[in-house]
């Protein structure tokens, strides 16, 4: 177990750079997932940890030692990727002990930690079979169950569960928080998907084009989040951004003005979450319901607040409404964010 | 397909006319390959009275395999083809499955350049190159040996190889080498532990269509190697045809046999063959 | 800010270190495919031009410019048979992509039906007679054509066609197009597997919305497949085009020997090629011309696949684009 350090990390290909000083302190045992939109850089930072890309400035520590310069297999890390990447010519018994046995290990302490890693994981009686022969769940198990044996100091996940179907995926995920209790091992965890990112992490990093946008648990991001690009990437479904301004100390959308606020006069970008949109017949917020989206026990409802105002209300189901109704809606203040204008 | 569960005569009879259309040409393709394999086994008489029907006791003769199997030549052309085939077969898999692994796998300058570099053979046939090769070859001392065949069957199978290989190769996850890394392989390790194993339903695919052109070769060995000695089968049936036209079954037989070892490797690897062709030629 | 920008200039430093741990497998992995592609195919391709503009003067190699190749264009000995060649060449060509294509195109569509039984036997046998030799192939067909053995004549008279019998292969008129014939026999599976694969390669999805639309069989190959396999018509034109000027030669020498008779009716670059460089009869091998009939043999082949991969090729991606 161990810390992880990234200082001033960046990477260059060719004339695109595709990292720019990034800096990031892991603590032990702590969970950090990386998440943004695909091409922001967050699986070429977990390829630069993980050796299997060299950092063109910057240093990479595990621990106290600085492995920038070090091969992947020195770095004591382990990692579970997108596609399993499992040996399809090996066992499961066989895919989980290679990395020991490649190092020389005894053939008594593989079989120990295999059957260790076997165990957690359940896979004790598919140790014979070729991956092949197993579903998605269980070769992602079984990759995991690799970079357990390993016993490393960090664990690397490249979007892990990216190939499994919903149902699934929510049962891996809570396998890997199960994991991650049990062994109390610092890993890092990189997804697209920002589910995944608020139900695993410690803390979140939000990358965009190459730079971290905010680091933070996830109630920080969720709550404060520094810019629109974070409010908008976490929480489902998105918060709603509406163009407003800011005249004579007020908030006001269209002509209704809203909360106080001490910012000076000028346009301004207004984010309420779905969730936080109150149906309330004194509300000072009148629109039209376009779509109306029933889900049981909350609905989703499309309303338009005036031209440009489009705003979705994430409601209790009780309520029908269908498309034409006017609805009336307010926000607590302490809810609702304010960006500058983009 | 739901229409086809409910044929009606309409159905059945464009479904006949197809299976013979296609049995037509099955007739046409195979008929000469049957007649040279029945009269290989007749007699001499028979195969110019009956050249359609089987053999029957009456007309049933070894003599024309034996005739071949016999022949002090005959064994020493198979055993030639056999080297020649099979080592350069060997180095195209290996030395071409190397360069196609290098080509999908690092980045490096000049990696496109070399990637159309090594492939530009496929449209660029190496017979071309004939009057060099044989000065070349007279330099390296090397005319008449099998040597000079091996090496100018490689270089003239690697483009394909190289070509195939990276196609199918590029479609092929990084992560599992990637993982390997991780467990501390070499580089060199990872292409014999893990990319051999990874290319290995190509690799049939790419044996048999670099096999057939040096199996049925006639143009290098009659340039190159046209000796005694080093004959090739192909060569080897083209001079016996010449010297034995009076022998017919000798001569059928003959052929049998050079047909023998591509058929062979195409029946055990015909259901491959799409697989690979669908994997990499189309793509071009 | 200002830091940053200068650690990122000369970054290049410590990317090295991995890199040139890295580098020497690369090496390892690429050099010998390069060296021996390089010496036995590049090279002689290569060394074969330069000999074109050279001439051999008392024993000694000498420029001569474009001298071979004026020869080969004016003096009649060279020019009417590259004349002839060339122009049989042609022949040979047409031949294959009228006859030859359009069936291997026409099987394939058939071998392609999703419900079809038995395709991968067919598929088997079709490709068959591709394996052989031509040495046996050439021999097989000489023997069912020749008038001595006599299985054409007598079928013929079977049929009461036997008048209409004649030894194809030894007349003048016929020869080149009985010897095409035979090549199209042997060579029809390349075509027919390249396109058979696009063909499968097309997604089922495409085929059944045009099925929704109305289209039916004939009309769903003509105005949805046929379309989506253009580059692979490209590519087997392309193949067929090069295989038409090389291979051609096995065949031929083969049947009708290096003369390709009768009277070089059946000639064909390869076959003038082979003459030209070891010589026939009384006329002696020469390399130089040789080299230049080779080389001239190269451009024209280069010219076509010059068209191809910039002309016709990239239309046709545009158009599937």
């Amino acid at each position: 177990m161990a810390t992880l350090d990234l200082k001033g990390v960046s990477k260059q290909f060719d004339d695109t750079r595709v990292l720019d000083n990034i800096n990031l302190n892991v603590a032990d045992g702590e969970l950090v997932v990386f998440v943004g939109p695909s091409g922001c850089g967050k699986s070429t930072l977990l390829r630069l940890i993980a050796g299997l890309e060299a950092v063109t400035t910057g240093d990479v520590s595990i621990g106290d030692r600085d492995v920038s310069h070090l091969p992947p297999s020195k770095r004591g890390i382990a990692m579970v990727f997108q596609s399993y990447a499992l040996y399809p010519h090996k066992t499961v018994r066989g895919n989980l002990g290679f990395a020991l046995k490649h190092a020389g290990a005894p053939a008594a302490d593989i079989k120990r930690r295999v059957d260790a890693a076997a165990a957690i994981l359940e896979l004790e009686d598919l140790m014979d079979r070729l991956p092949r022969a197993l579903s998605g769940g269980q070769r992602q198990r079984v990759a995991i169950g690799r970079a357990i044996v390993r016993e490393p100091d960090v664990f690397l996940f490249d979007e892990p569960l990216s190939n499994l179907d919903a149902a699934l995926r929510v049962h891996m995920r809570v396998e890997i928080l199960k994991l991650h209790q049990r062994l109390g091992a610092t890993m890092v965890y990189v997804t697209h998907d920002q589910t995944e990112a608020m139900t695993l992490a410690d803390r979140i990093v939000v990358m965009r084009d190459g730079c971290i946008e905010q680091v933070g648990t996830p109630l920080e991001l969720y709550r404060h989040p520094a810019n629109r690009f974070v409010a908008g990437f976490i929480g489902s479904p998105a918060m709603n951004f509406l163009d407003a301004q800011v005249r004579e100390g007020r908030v006001v959308l269209g002509d209704q003005p809203l909360h106080p606020c001490t910012r000076t006069d000028g346009p301004i970008t207004l984010g309420i979450r779905p969730e936080h949109l109150v149906q309330d017949d004194d509300g000072p917020l009148s629109g039209g319901v376009e779509v109306f989206e029933h889900l049981g026990g909350e609905a989703f409802v499309h309303i338009t607040l005036g031209e440009n105002l489009k705003v979705v209300a994430k409601l209790d189901g009780e309520k029908v409404y269908r498309p034409g109704d006017t609805i009336r809606l307010s926000a607590p203040e302490e809810r609702c964010h304010l960006f500058e204008h983009s | 397909m739901p229409w086809r569960k409910r044929t009606t005569t309409g159905q059945a009879l464009s479904a006949a006319a197809i299976h013979g259309v296609l049995l037509a040409w099955c007739a046409l393709a195979l008929f000469p390959l049957y007649l040279v394999v029945i009269n290989g086994a007749k007699s001499r008489r028979a195969i110019f009275n009956d050249p359609l029907k089987l053999p029957t006791s009456d007309t049933f003769s070894a003599k024309g395999y034996a005739s071949v199997v016999g022949n002090s030549e005959f064994p020493l052309y198979f055993g030639n083809s056999l080297v020649v085939t099979s080592v350069s077969l060997l180095l195209i898999l290996l030395l071409g499955a190397m360069a196609a692994h290098a080509l999908s796998e690092y980045r490096f300058r000049g990696n496109t350049l070399l990637g159309l570099y090594l492939i530009v053979g496929i449209m660029v046939p190496i017979r071309l190159g004939t009057v060099a090769l044989l000065e070349l070859m007279v330099n390296l001392n090397l005319t008449n040996t099998l040597t000079a065949l091996i090496l100018v069957y490689t270089a003239q199978g690697l483009p394909v190889a190289i070509f195939i290989f990276t196609e199918f190769l590029r479609a092929v996850s990084r992560e599992i080498k990637d993982s390997a890394r991780i467990d501390g392989l070499s580089e060199y390790r990872i292409f014999f532990e893990v990319v051999i194993p990874l290319v290995r339903p190509v690799i049939a695919t790419v044996a048999v269509f670099s096999m057939i052109p040096i199996w049925n070769d006639l143009w290098f060995p009659l340039i190159l190697a046209p000796g005694q000695e080093t004959r090739t089968v192909t060569l080897g049936v083209q001079q016996f045809i010449g010297q034995y036209t009076v022998d017919w079954g000798a001569v059928l037989a003959a052929l049998s046999v050079a047909v023998l070892p591509v058929l062979v490797m195409y029946i055990i690897f015909s259901r491959h063959l799409i697989r690979g062709i669908t994997a990499g030629a189309v793509k071009g | 800010m200002k830091t940053s920008r200068g650690r990122a200039l000369d970054g290049a430093v410590p990317r090295k270190r991995i890199g040139t741990s890295r580098r020497w497998h690369i090496f390892v992995f690429l050099a010998p495919a390069t060296v021996l592609y390089t010496v036995f195919a590049i090279y002689p391709i290569v060394e074969t031009l330069r000999l074109s503009l050279l001439v051999e003067v008392d024993g000694s190699n000498v420029f001569a410019g474009l001298g071979n190749y004026a020869r080969l264009l004016t003096e009649p000995f060279w020019a009417e048979q590259f004349a002839n060649a060339f122009w049989n060449n042609c022949i040979l060509f047409l031949l294959h992509m009228l006859v030859q294509n359009p069936i291997a195109l026409m099987l394939a569509a058939i071998l392609s039906i999703p419900s079809l039984r038995g395709a991968a036997v067919y598929r088997t046998v079709f490709f068959l007679p591709t394996l052989l030799s031509v040495v046996v192939v050439g021999f097989i067909w000489q023997l069912i054509l020749s008038p001595l053995w006599g299985i054409t004549p007598d079928a013929m008279k079977a049929i009461g066609l036997g008048s209409w019998f004649r030894p194809w292969l030894g007349l003048e008129s016929s020869a080149l197009i009985t010897i095409t014939l035979i090549s199209i026999w042997q060579y029809v599976g390349i075509p027919l597997m390249l396109f058979y694969a696009a063909l499968l390669n097309i997604p089922e999805e495409t085929v059944e919305a045009a099925r929704i639309d109305g289209l039916n069989g004939f009309w769903i190959f003509w105005k949805v497949k046929l379309p989506l396999i253009l580059p692979t018509l490209g590519l087997v034109t392309i193949l067929t085009y090069i295989g038409n000027f090389t291979v051609s030669f096995d065949l031929i020498y083969s049947v009708q020997g290096g003369l390709a008779g009768p009277n070089f009716s059946t000639d064909v670059m390869g076959t003038f090629l082979f003459r030209s460089f070891f010589g026939f009869q009384s006329q002696s091998g020469d390399t130089h011309m040789g080299a230049t009939v080779a080389s001239a043999l190269f451009f024209i082949i280069l010219i076509g696949v010059g068209t191809y991969l910039f002309g016709v090729q990239r239309r046709l991606l545009r158009h599937e684009g």
